[in-house]
């Protein structure tokens, strides 16, 4: 209720004000869409941003790719022999995880719920299941509670398969581990026209088991982000490395538990199922690890300051009750 | 030969008008109209409304279908799309409450009690008709034992299944079931089908009731008051019964001449006037006795925690995919997560609320009602003394029922207690 005196003061709050009341959805739909054409059509631009992105914006689409993804390097380098690792080529993977974590510490999360080309794919789908009016499935609290450590053991697994492979204990053909399991390897390449990734490598047992497996996870993809929003972010590796190194990350989500009714409302629209986001007043660093920082919490919550998104600690995108309002009463019109 | 007997003259009825009922509505309604200045000139839309729907009993006129609620947790925007309307049963008239003694032990809630003497008598103030349907969430005892005896007075009754807490998934999931059997009922009730359009529209009306509501809430953050707590509670009290888009137009003038008060810096009390958070059981028309007490003894009531008034109205509805199923687990999630109730078994969130809109109302102490025989707000009456102790906020805890009989020694206490606060104010400036 207070009124800023001096106008440039005024003009920040105007600004703000923009801002918080912004149609959310519509503005995060094409930011992922400029992101998904950047990401995977920049390389016809000659945009390269290097191996170290915390995204899947994915090595195997050769031609398209403005950038690779972090894990398909360091599974690399990860399998090269035990020994070569304590010797320079060791310091190279530290190095390549520093530039990894610089990247990362810039968005956050937010990588995965604004610019992962993936987690757009499936946005898209879900778009689509629900423009068919299909209704979207859920889990339970004990299925979540479980499913949610997948995403640890995935992690765990693509560090100590490599590790196995330049031991010598696990076939070459399994290197790298997570990329043939990986849905973005076989559904972003298409994108610009390249099907080769279908195919199904008889050259070896083990490749061909690893090469049919990634068929099959491709196919749970493409049928449970239909089914399920955001299918894959829940099991993805990624998503749990960010999370242990998501500590001095630059952007944040921030909760105010005094201001909280717990309404539910941000846990109502997250994709993730996230029960803490409305039920948690006490934390303050609301981000969990399966948070994808996609912000749909802080664009439907109606009490003022309550969830706010901060970068380097200033508040960018803040809950406010008449950004609520707007964005509630559109939907009530025109919503989908 | 005829006999003389015959031509007694018989017992003219009273006019509802003139009956002790009306007078009882009358007298509360010339207290708040007439012995406070400055009422806002767009409160006379209330007043006329209450002065014809309690004291002249005029009809209340609805559309289509008309379901009776007894409690804020019946999903309104589910009545308005299937083309009915909701119309909120709880009353606050001492002569029905004396008229309900007979369905429920003596030391009962007079809400319960005027409810059930209400829908007991022949002619129904407000002038509603015969609900079509009246669906009763299973909250506290008193209203869950009413479910029967309401059917018993030959009513159609829905015992909506409202679970016993609210943290773990499987109440939320419990109640979502509940919530879609509602709407089942409904259909097989109005013979009309749940679309998209139908809920999306009913969302919008009571949406734009509750924009209204939250920006009138938000001009009473203002200190000193623009505009006085019993206003505040005509203006909600109006809106169980009341057109909702009627109301809310109404609404929108009130806050359009509170809008203009503020700039000409109006002030509706003194300066230094402590400012009251009211909570506890409702104060519903014609029972506005706290309420009015406190303000006529020079404080004001700037915000409330009850549910007759805030807890109705104030949270909103989000919804991520506008498809009938999601929509109507929206609903369902808005009436169950934020509710602050005491029939919960935990009360965190109401302490936490009564503790935010104190600070946010700049409030310098709490008055909580209760009535004899709600035991939920009797029983948590010393957590919620504990929390305000700890907060060093005054707490006066004041059980009353809808009898007049307490005004004397309740007033005695009230002044007192607002003294306190003034010198507690003074001692700090």
């Amino acid at each position: 209720m207070t009124r800023s005196k001096t106008p440039g003061k005024t003009r920040l709050q105007g600004g703000r004000d923009a801002v918080n009341q912004v149609d959310f959805n519509r503005f995060r739909f094409w930011f992922q869409l400029v992101a998904f054409v950047l990401f995977v059509y920049g390389g016809y631009l000659a945009i390269d941003l290097g191996t170290h992105l915390p995204f899947f914006s994915c090595g195997y689409n050769k031609e398209g790719r403005a950038g690779v993804c972090y894990l398909l390097p360091l599974q690399h380098q990860l399998g090269r022999p035990l020994a070569m690792l304590f010797t320079a080529a060791g310091l190279a993977i530290l190095t390549g995880f520093l530039l990894f974590a610089l990247w990362f510490i810039v968005l956050n999360k937010g990588w995965c719920g604004f610019v992962c080309p993936l987690g757009t794919i499936q946005d898209w789908i879900t778009a689509l299941r629900r423009s068919l009016g299909v209704r979207y499935s859920k889990y339970t609290q004990g299925q979540f509670k479980q499913l949610t450590k997948i995403k640890y053991i995935l992690l765990a697994l693509m560090i100590l398969i490599p590790l196995g492979v330049g031991g010598g204990i696990f076939s070459r053909d399994m290197s790298p581990p997570f990329c043939l399991i990986c849905p973005a390897r076989m559904i972003l390449p298409i994108f610009t026209g390249d099907f080769s990734q279908f195919t199904v490598d008889f050259s070896s047992m083990t490749a061909l088991v690893m090469t049919v497996f990634g068929m099959a996870v491709t196919g749970l993809f493409l049928v449970g982000s239909f089914v399920k929003k955001r299918f894959f972010c829940f099991f993805c590796p990624m998503s749990a490395l960010h999370y242990l190194i998501s500590k001095p990350a630059l952007l944040k989500l921030k909760k105010d538990g005094d201001k909280c009714t717990r309404c539910g409302d941000c846990y109502r629209v997250c994709d993730m199922e996230i029960k803490e986001i409305a039920d948690d007043v006490k934390t303050v660093d609301i981000m969990t690890d399966d948070c994808t920082l996609c912000l749909k919490c802080v664009a439907s919550c109606p009490e003022p300051g309550a969830l706010k998104a901060t970068f380097c600690g200033i508040p960018i995108f803040e809950a406010t009750e008449a950004g609520f309002i707007k964005r509630m009463s559109k939907g009530c019109h025109d919503g989908k | 030969m005829e006999n003389k007997l015959h031509k007694v003259i018989p017992i003219q009825p009273v006019p509802y008008s003139r009956s002790r009922q009306a007078g009882e509505s009358q007298t509360v309604l010339d207290h708040i109209v007439n012995d406070f200045p400055d009422n806002p000139a767009a409160m006379q839309y209330f007043y006329d409304l209450f002065q014809k729907v309690y004291c002249l009993g005029e009809d209340v006129p609805h559309e289509g279908l008309l379901v009776g609620t007894t409690c804020i947790q019946a999903p309104e925007e589910l009545i308005y799309a299937f083309g009915a309307t909701p119309m909120r049963l709880c009353n606050g008239s001492y002569h029905y409450d004396q008229r309900g003694g007979d369905f429920m032990p003596a030391k009962s809630c007079s809400l319960v009690k005027a409810t059930l003497g209400m829908l007991s008598s022949d002619n129904i103030i407000p002038k509603i008709g015969k609900p079509d349907l009246i669906v009763n969430p299973t909250t506290c005892d008193q209203k869950k034992k009413s479910s029967a005896m309401i059917e018993g007075l030959g009513y159609a009754v829905f015992d909506l299944e409202f679970p016993n807490t609210k943290e773990s998934e499987a109440s939320r999931e419990y109640w979502q079931r509940s919530v879609r059997e509602f709407a089942v009922r409904l259909r097989e009730l109005t013979g009309r089908k749940l679309t998209r359009k139908n809920l999306k529209d009913a969302i919008r009306k009571i949406s734009r009731a509750q924009v209204a509501f939250r920006k009138l809430h938000n001009f009473r953050r203002i200190s000193p008051s623009l505009i006085l707590g019993k206003d505040a509670f005509l203006v909600t009290n109006a809106y169980f019964f009341d057109n909702i888009e009627r109301w809310t137009e109404a609404v929108e003038k009130l806050n359009e001449e509170l809008a203009q008060r503020e700039l000409d810096g109006f002030k509706a009390v003194q300066s230094k006037a402590p400012r009251v958070l009211f909570t506890g059981s409702p104060p519903i028309f014609p029972n506005l006795k706290l309420p009015l007490l406190i303000e006529e003894s020079g404080g004001v009531v700037v915000a409330d925690e009850t549910c007759s008034s805030n807890r109705m109205l104030y949270d909103m509805t989000a919804v991520d995919e506008w498809r009938v199923n999601d929509m109507v687990d929206s609903l369902a999630d808005k009436y169950l997560k934020p509710c602050s109730c005491p029939i919960f078994t935990r009360n965190e969130d109401r302490r936490r609320r009564l503790l935010d809109l104190v600070k946010e109302f700049k409030a310098d102490g709490v008055v909580y009602q209760a009535f004899a025989g709600c035991q939920v707000y009797e029983m948590e009456y010393r957590s919620v003394a504990e929390e305000f102790n700890r907060a060093g906020i005054p707490m006066l805890y004041i059980e009353t029922d809808y009898s007049p009989d307490d005004k004397g020694q309740m007033s005695t206490r009230i002044e007192a207690f607002l003294e306190s606060l003034k010198n507690k104010k003074k001692r700090q400036a």
